[in-house]
């Protein structure tokens, strides 16, 4: 019986080495989703200054992880954090306080 | 040594007056103004607690009366027209301070109100502004109006440049119209031009710093 109980515990503990070598890749299998991204059409991006407004208002925001400005295309990516939502009267809220106006939000864009 | 040159050199930039860039910025940022030309030099340090107010300090050594303004300014931006390619600003400006003269003359109150207009696209730049003051002995209004063109079309974080003509009339100096070519360059959180006046035969140089 006490061989039995030594045969045991040296399998268990030779195991265990094992465990913590999956856990790894056990947590890779569990990354979150990546969160929505969010183009919003604004008007009135002339200029540097307002692309830095908008940065800074928008990425203050709790559910935003990254703003990009396209002066060009006079739009605004806004990246969310995983699991977060900012819905377009809450966005719409954001680009005022920066002094813009938004014009539309186009949701689900392919990274 | 070069220490003590470059504290000068922020020292008289702290005494350098109306600006040409935005007076307003977003809710909670804050903004440095600073231009010096023949006339004047002038600093203006603000915070806009809304995307449509700013109040801060400002400071104005003037060349032409030898006085010194110190006080502070409330900017408006009464209203913004935002369309697709363009941007459309109306302001209004209020201050109030303190007049020394520099040969230690009694202070006096001073004050001043202005209205500023602006209309830009990514490829033309106009502009008005006119000025009321009251600085005891030195009162007056003046007038400023500009346009500029972008030679290219630059994106965000880029150099921006512009060539500018800037027209004043102050009908009180010696020179009451000026014209002042000069060049604008933009990157990021600053603004820095440089040009002539002709007819004073003056330098020009502002810069305006937001953050």
């Amino acid at each position: 019986m006490k061989l039995l109980k030594t045969l045991v515990l040296a399998a268990a503990l030779s195991m265990a080495p094992l465990a913590a070598l999956a856990s790894p890749e056990t947590s890779t299998m569990a990354e979150p989703a990546p969160g929505e991204i969010l183009m919003a059409n604004v008007n009135g991006l002339v200029c540097d200054f307002c692309a830095q407004s908008i940065r800074k208002i928008v990425g203050k925001d709790d559910a935003v992880q990254k703003v990009h400005v396209d002066l060009s295309k006079g739009q605004v990516r806004v990246d969310l954090k995983p699991g977060k939502s900012l819905d377009d009267a809450a966005l719409e809220k954001l680009i005022r306080k920066a002094g813009y106006s938004l014009v539309s939000v186009d949701r689900n864009i392919a990274k | 040594m070069p220490p003590r040159y470059l504290v000068a050199g922020l020292a008289l930039a702290a005494l350098a007056a109306p600006a040409s860039a935005r007076p307003v910025s977003y809710a909670g940022g804050w903004t440095l103004m600073q231009e010096n030309n023949g006339m004047y030099s002038s600093l203006h340090a603000h915070y806009s607690p809304t995307a449509t107010d700013s109040i801060g300090l400002y400071v104005e050594q003037n060349w032409d009366m030898d006085t010194r303004f110190t006080g502070l300014q409330y900017n408006r931006l009464v209203r913004r027209w935002n369309a697709p390619e363009s941007q459309g600003n109306l302001y209004f400006k209020l201050g109030a301070g303190a007049v020394d003269p520099f040969d230690g003359g009694e202070t006096e109150l001073g004050s001043f109100a202005g209205i500023a207009a602006d209309w830009e696209t990514r490829r033309v730049f106009v502009s008005y502004d006119a000025r009321a003051r009251d600085y005891g002995p030195d009162e007056g209004v003046s007038h400023a109006a500009r346009l500029g063109v972008a030679p290219y079309v630059a994106e965000f974080g880029d150099l921006h440049t512009w060539a500018m003509v800037q027209v004043e009339n102050h009908p009180d100096a010696d020179e009451p119209v000026t014209v002042t070519p000069l060049l604008r360059f933009f990157k990021g959180p600053l603004l820095v031009e440089a040009g002539y006046t002709l007819e004073a035969e003056e330098f020009l140089l502002n810069w305006t710093w937001r953050f």
